[in-house]
């Protein structure tokens, strides 16, 4: 445990509560970590990401395009997380870029961002999905905070909370660092 | 055994037909994970309350306007 939050250990009651929560909360600390390291992997490679769609749009577009909720077509250029990529159309003068999402429920995309200039683009993308993220971790330490007063009713469980909450964190560190490997650029397809 | 007549302005409540739904709810409903339901908030393409404690819901009533609508 982080001794800035807290030095002293958990008591048993804690603890209990504790892994209550880690496993109550299982899915969400599976798929957190792994959404924040898709961010962070985004904001570092802006420039690679930029650079790989730039390429892609100079050359001859390959496979069918995909069609988006206004009517046009685009051209896959990088993939950016599991259900949203970066694409590119041909327009007057240029090329246009479009980051968009997957939704499978209707089985099509859906503009989250366009613009001329790849680098906004992914730039605008990336802040939206940081701030994202940033209301994901608020309603999780709302819902555990509920979760514990619920089961622990009239006690004081602010420090399992913390503790879940740094693990939270700690957890995304751990998967961040392993990321920082250089060659890390399999999710990059042109 | 018998069953109630139901009448006209008393359509009849399946689970389905809540109110609101939690984020998890709303991310299985729409078949996306978690981060996709708190992308839709954060751009305001779904609108949220906050119940009880301040934990966020997803009006039935939303998820049907993002699913006629896209």
């Amino acid at each position: 445990m982080n001794s800035r939050l807290d030095s002293r250990r958990l008591t048993t009651l804690e603890e209990q509560a504790y892994t209550e929560v880690k496993e109550h909360f299982a899915e969400h600390l599976k798929q957190f970590p792994a959404s924040r390291m898709t961010v962070e992997r985004l904001e570092r490679d802006i420039a690679k990401i930029a650079l790989a769609a730039d390429m892609a749009a100079s050359q001859t577009p390959q496979g069918n395009p995909i069609p988006t909720n206004d009517g046009t077509r685009w051209h896959r250029s990088v993939d950016l997380t599991d259900n949203t990529c970066l694409c590119h159309r041909p327009v007057t003068g240029g090329v246009e870029y479009a980051a968009l999402e997957y939704f499978p429920d209707r089985g099509r995309h859906e503009i989250w961002n366009r613009g001329g200039n790849v680098v906004e683009v992914l730039k605008v993308f990336t802040q939206e999905q940081r701030q994202a993220l940033q209301v994901w971790m608020e309603d999780l330490a709302v819902q555990v905070g509920e979760f514990l007063e619920e089961k622990y009713p009239r006690q004081n469980m602010s420090r399992a909370a913390s503790s879940f909450m740094h693990h939270l964190t700690h957890a995304i560190s751990q998967q961040s660092a392993q990321t920082l490997d250089p060659n890390h650029s399999r999710s990059i397809r042109i | 055994m018998e069953t109630i007549p139901q009448t006209d302005s008393q359509p009849a409540a399946t689970p389905t037909e809540r109110l609101a739904y939690s984020i998890q709810e709303a991310a299985d409903l729409l078949g996306v994970n978690y981060f996709s339901v708190y992308r839709l908030i954060q751009r305001g393409k779904l609108k949220v309350c906050r119940a009880l404690r301040g934990k966020l819901l997803v009006p039935r009533a939303e998820l049907l306007k993002l699913l006629q609508t896209q």
